[in-house]
């Protein structure tokens, strides 16, 4: 019998492999470009990748053989590009990244492992109220958190710094989505008469303000305005779409407007980097500096880019993170930039895709939560550095340098292939099947059994 | 809730297109603004980090060229003039914080290898590690520049060698100049120090005076007077002058006088040898605005010189509406005083022109291109710019300024060593009015031998020193044109 999944896979693997060798070509041509020579780390480096590439498509083929084809290699690509421009702006920072990925890779089949059922996660929706809150207020903490680049975002453990915020976004994902799972009719239909008008119960809002609160504390308390616009993104999508009411759409809309200009006028680094976007070139000697230096950086990549290696992206402040989507620009052109715009939409697709064909509630509205973060945070940064929005610092995901964030986009990427996976089982796309890890399970159980038995 | 997952994923799609459409405004439509943007270095480090070919002259020797820089400099180059000040006019200078000039601007993408025919050969030198640079050759021959330099001796003004028949420069000199070297160093402190002193300079040594300035040419001038009088049949062989020391022309009561006030007449031959004036001013005058205005245009005077290097700067006559008010100013303007002014390297391509049968060619400093490998990129064709005169009017005044130097103003003083004849006409710009102290330029325009003319030169004095002031074109500059002349002739 053959089932869809088997073609799924093998649509994965040559994929994967594709991402592996846009990966390699450009890191040649990028050290060609930079020193004139091929690589001197050429045969490593094509070792690593392969490992990583292939053990992430091994790890999905065991665990989740139905998932959607399409995820893995985008966000392979991504990450191999990303790789690609770190590597040619410090040689430090790519070997850390390779381990990052390589962490990555591991926390992504950890969390096949661990999540068999998405719709097991709905359980715990308190857990990750309190998980995501904790997280984001970790920084705030006095001797853990510190700031770096303006923002509070930052936790020191020993020898080990992360940014909780990478992973308060997918507690807070998962636990919007648990919550509206339970609450949305009693949300949508309102209990609660007001003179003519029906509304929720107070009680069963509460967590959701609570949740929108602590981004309101992120913007004011860290000076996090990329996460608070990102968290305020997810909350508003997810409470529209739960409830079907375009009333909470404009109702959130409406408060963000209004704690977006009280922020404005309270907050010194909020008028700051609104008057950086409006004009950068007024303050060049100044804060605008980072927007204009990625201004020039577009301008002279233009259509088909200088060539990797062959531009002058250090002269962007942080092109390793924030303005990896200018360094692009600069050296792959319109062309890999757009490249790079498409890559996040079809990750947009696959994961609405992925939404609409999950029947439970709660996957459903998980899936979306993830897509959202991703699409979303993708949009904020690289509009940021373009000028559409007003630049928040936060990475792009999959591509800019950093571990926190790396590690926690490769845990929400297995859990939408958890939830496609789980659909497809559903649909009888792939064999409802014991998988390798339930096997292994059952042959333990079947041999303590047996164990117990002959002791008996 | 699939319908607004629909939804969702539009107005997420919707979100992307306005980034795509604000990048293709960047990268595309703003490209050209955002890279010249003054403050856009990008272009500079990049070129300042490759390597970058040589400038070499006819005979060899190189006059720029790039070095590994000393280490801890920052940038991988330092670009070097290994003659100081002598090609200063030719070469410009290549600087990171101020630009470039001369031949380091007009060549810059051959130097940098950036050229389409560079970026293509150069594909295979990629996975060697050699660079595309190029190479330029100039037309200047290393020993007539050295001449020129030496000849003019640390007096203001410029030399000027042509080679009539092609347009070929093969030496320019100008002074005050100063070494390229001073201003090439990376350290931007000290260049814009450098800079901010030869900018306050006396006698403005940034610009070269050889073809970014312009100075009242004195009688040089009637050579293209009398070109427009032959070509206009005004005047022939049989013409001749009455002996008169002053001239009244038309709504003045102000006089034209001749040099000294010296009484002066005869026919052509003699008013040209003794440089008399007052036959010009009636020449000018006789002529009218129109065909004197139209005459300067056919010697591109009111058109910037058309030499291939940067900024060159634009002789000037006037026009005729404004000669029709001033026709005394006409007169004065037919000897070369008064509001005219011409660019000194115009000036020998004037007296090229007498030598080339009335065809004027573009003068030109760039031989030559190669690539790295030395084959050739381009190479100039000698191209002529305007048909100054008719031949026949070239040959006159060929033999009015042999006379000139056999027995005229330049007699005393243009003589070159074996017995080769010269064409010349000297020039003595007064400066000062009436009652002032003595102030002029000194000029000479030659061209020799006079029979097969080879090289055409110009020789200008600026008017700044009692020296120079006191003296006359031939007297001055003479000499100089000689030396430089018998060094060229002699290769």
């Amino acid at each position: 019998m053959s089932f869809i999944a088997e073609r799924r896979r093998a649509t994965e693997l040559r994929l994967v492999i594709f991402a592996g060798v846009i990966t390699a070509s450009a890191y040649t041509l990028a050290s060609l470009g930079k020193n004139s020579v091929i690589p001197p780390r050429i045969l490593p480096f094509l070792a690593v990748l392969l490992l990583v590439l292939v053990s992430a498509h091994i790890a999905v083929r065991l665990l989740a053989p139905g998932a959607d084809s399409t995820l893995l290699p985008v966000a392979a690509m991504l990450n191999g590009l990303g790789y690609v421009m770190i590597a040619r702006l410090s040689e430090r920072l790519a070997g850390l990244q390779t381990t990052w990925t390589l962490i990555g890779i591991i926390a992504f089949t950890a969390t096949l492992i661990v999540v068999r059922r998405v719709n097991d996660l709905a359980r715990f929706k308190w857990t990750y109220f309190a998980v995501g809150a904790g997280l984001l207020l970790l920084p705030m903490v006095p001797g853990l958190g510190f700031s770096s680049g303006g923002a509070r975002i930052w936790v020191s453990v020993g020898p080990v710094n992360f940014q909780p915020g990478e992973f308060a976004k997918i507690a807070l994902a998962l636990f919007f989505a648990a919550y509206l799972a339970e609450s949305r009719e009693l949300i949508k239909n309102g209990t609660w008469r007001v003179g003519r008008f029906m509304l929720p119960e107070p009680r069963d809002l509460l967590p959701l303000l609570a949740a929108w609160g602590f981004s309101v504390v992120l913007m004011v308390g860290q000076k996090d305005l990329g996460s608070s616009l990102l968290f305020f993104t997810l909350f508003i999508v997810m409470v529209w779409i739960a409830t079907e009411k375009a009333a909470f759409m404009t109702i959130g809309l409406g408060l963000f407007a209004m704690s977006a200009t009280v922020a404005y006028f309270l907050f010194d680094h909020v008028q700051t980097r609104v008057s950086i976007w409006l004009d950068p070139w007024e303050s060049y000697r100044g804060r605008g500096y980072q927007i204009a230096q990625s201004m020039f950086a577009l301008g002279s990549g233009g259509l088909g880019g200088t060539g990797l290696g062959l531009g002058d992206p250090t002269r962007i402040p942080e092109a390793k993170n924030d303005f990896i989507f200018a360094a692009i620009g600069e050296e792959l052109g319109l062309f890999g930039a757009t490249a790079i715009l498409i890559a996040f939409l079809l990750i947009i697709g696959a994961g609405l895709r992925t939404a609409m064909r999950a029947k439970r509630d709660f996957a459903k509205l998980l899936a979306i939560g993830l897509t959202t973060i991703v699409g979303v945070q993708a949009f904020i940064i690289v509009g940021g550095v373009i000028r559409v929005v007003p630049l928040t610092g936060i990475t792009l995901p999959f591509v800019s340098y950093g571990g926190s964030s790396l590690v926690a986009n490769y845990v929400l990427l297995a859990l939408l292939l958890r939830i496609s996976d789980n659909t497809a089982k559903r649909l009888g796309e792939a064999p409802d099947q014991m998988s390798a890890m339930e096997r292994f399970e059952a042959a333990r159980a079947r041999r303590r059994t047996a164990r117990t038995g002959a002791a008996e | 809730m699939n319908r607004r997952i629909g939804k969702l994923a539009v107005v997420l799609f919707g979100l992307y297109i306005v980034l795509f459409v604000q990048l293709n405004l960047i990268q595309v439509g703003r490209k050209d603004t955002l890279d010249n943007d003054s403050r856009n270095t990008r272009q500079t480090v990049r070129n300042f980090n490759d390597p970058r070919g040589d400038i070499v002259t006819s005979d060899g020797v190189v006059i720029a060229t790039s070095v590994a820089s000393e280490p801890g400099d920052g940038f991988d180059w330092q670009r070097t003039y290994p003659k100081g000040d002598t090609y200063t006019s030719i070469t410009g200078y290549y600087t990171f914080g101020f630009g470039a000039t001369g031949v380091e601007r007009v060549e810059n993408d051959v130097l940098a290898g950036r050229t389409a025919a560079q970026q293509i050969t150069g594909i295979g030198s990629l996975f060697s590690g050699r660079g595309v640079t190029g190479d330029v050759e100039v037309t200047i021959d290393s020993r007539i520049q050295e001449a020129a330099k030496a000849a003019l001796a640390g007096r203001e003004g410029t030399v000027v060698v042509l080679e009539p028949s092609t347009g070929a420069v093969k030496a320019m000199y100008s002074w005050p100049t100063y070494d390229t070297n001073l201003v090439a160093t990376h350290d931007a402190d000290e260049a814009e120090s450098v800079f901010d002193y030869l900018d306050a300079a006396p006698g403005k040594p940034l610009l070269v005076n050889a073809y970014q300035e312009r100075y009242m040419p004195g009688s040089t001038f009637k050579i293209i007077t009398t070109a427009a009088a032959l070509d206009s049949g005004l005047v022939d062989d049989t013409t001749v002058w009455a002996e008169e020391s002053e001239f009244l022309p038309p709504q003045t009561i102000d006089p034209i006088q001749n040099y000294g006030g010296k009484v002066c007449g005869g026919d052509l031959t003699e008013v040209f040898r003794r440089s008399c004036n007052t036959p010009f001013a009636r020449m000018a005058i006789d002529l009218g605005p129109e065909t004197m205005v139209s005459a300067a245009e056919r010697f591109g005077i009111g058109d910037k010189v058309p030499i291939d290097l940067p900024a060159p700067a634009a002789s000037f006559f006037g026009d005729v509406d404004y000669f029709e008010r001033n026709i005394p100013l006409l007169g004065i303007g037919g000897f070369g005083q008064g509001n005219t002014t011409m660019v000194p390297v115009h000036m020998a391509m004037v007296a090229a022109s007498v030598a080339n049968e009335g065809v004027m060619m573009r003068p030109h400093v760039v031989a030559a291109t190669f690539d790295r490998d030395g084959r050739t990129l381009r190479r100039t064709a000698p191209t002529a710019w305007r048909t100054t005169m008719t031949p026949s009017t070239a040959e006159k005044i060929g033999a009015l300024m042999e006379e000139v130097a056999d027995t005229g103003t330049a007699s005393c003083c243009l003589r070159l060593s074996n017995g080769v004849r010269a064409a010349a006409k000297t020039g003595t710009a007064q400066l000062n009015m009436a009652g002032e102290p003595e102030r002029s330029h000194a000029w000479i325009v030659a061209y020799a031998p006079a029979e097969a003319p080879r090289y055409a030169i110009v020789v200008m004095l600026k008017g700044t020193t009692a020296e120079i002031s006191e003296g006359t074109g031939g007297t001055l500059a003479g000499p100089i044109a000689s030396r430089v002349l018998d060094v060229a002739l002699g290769l």
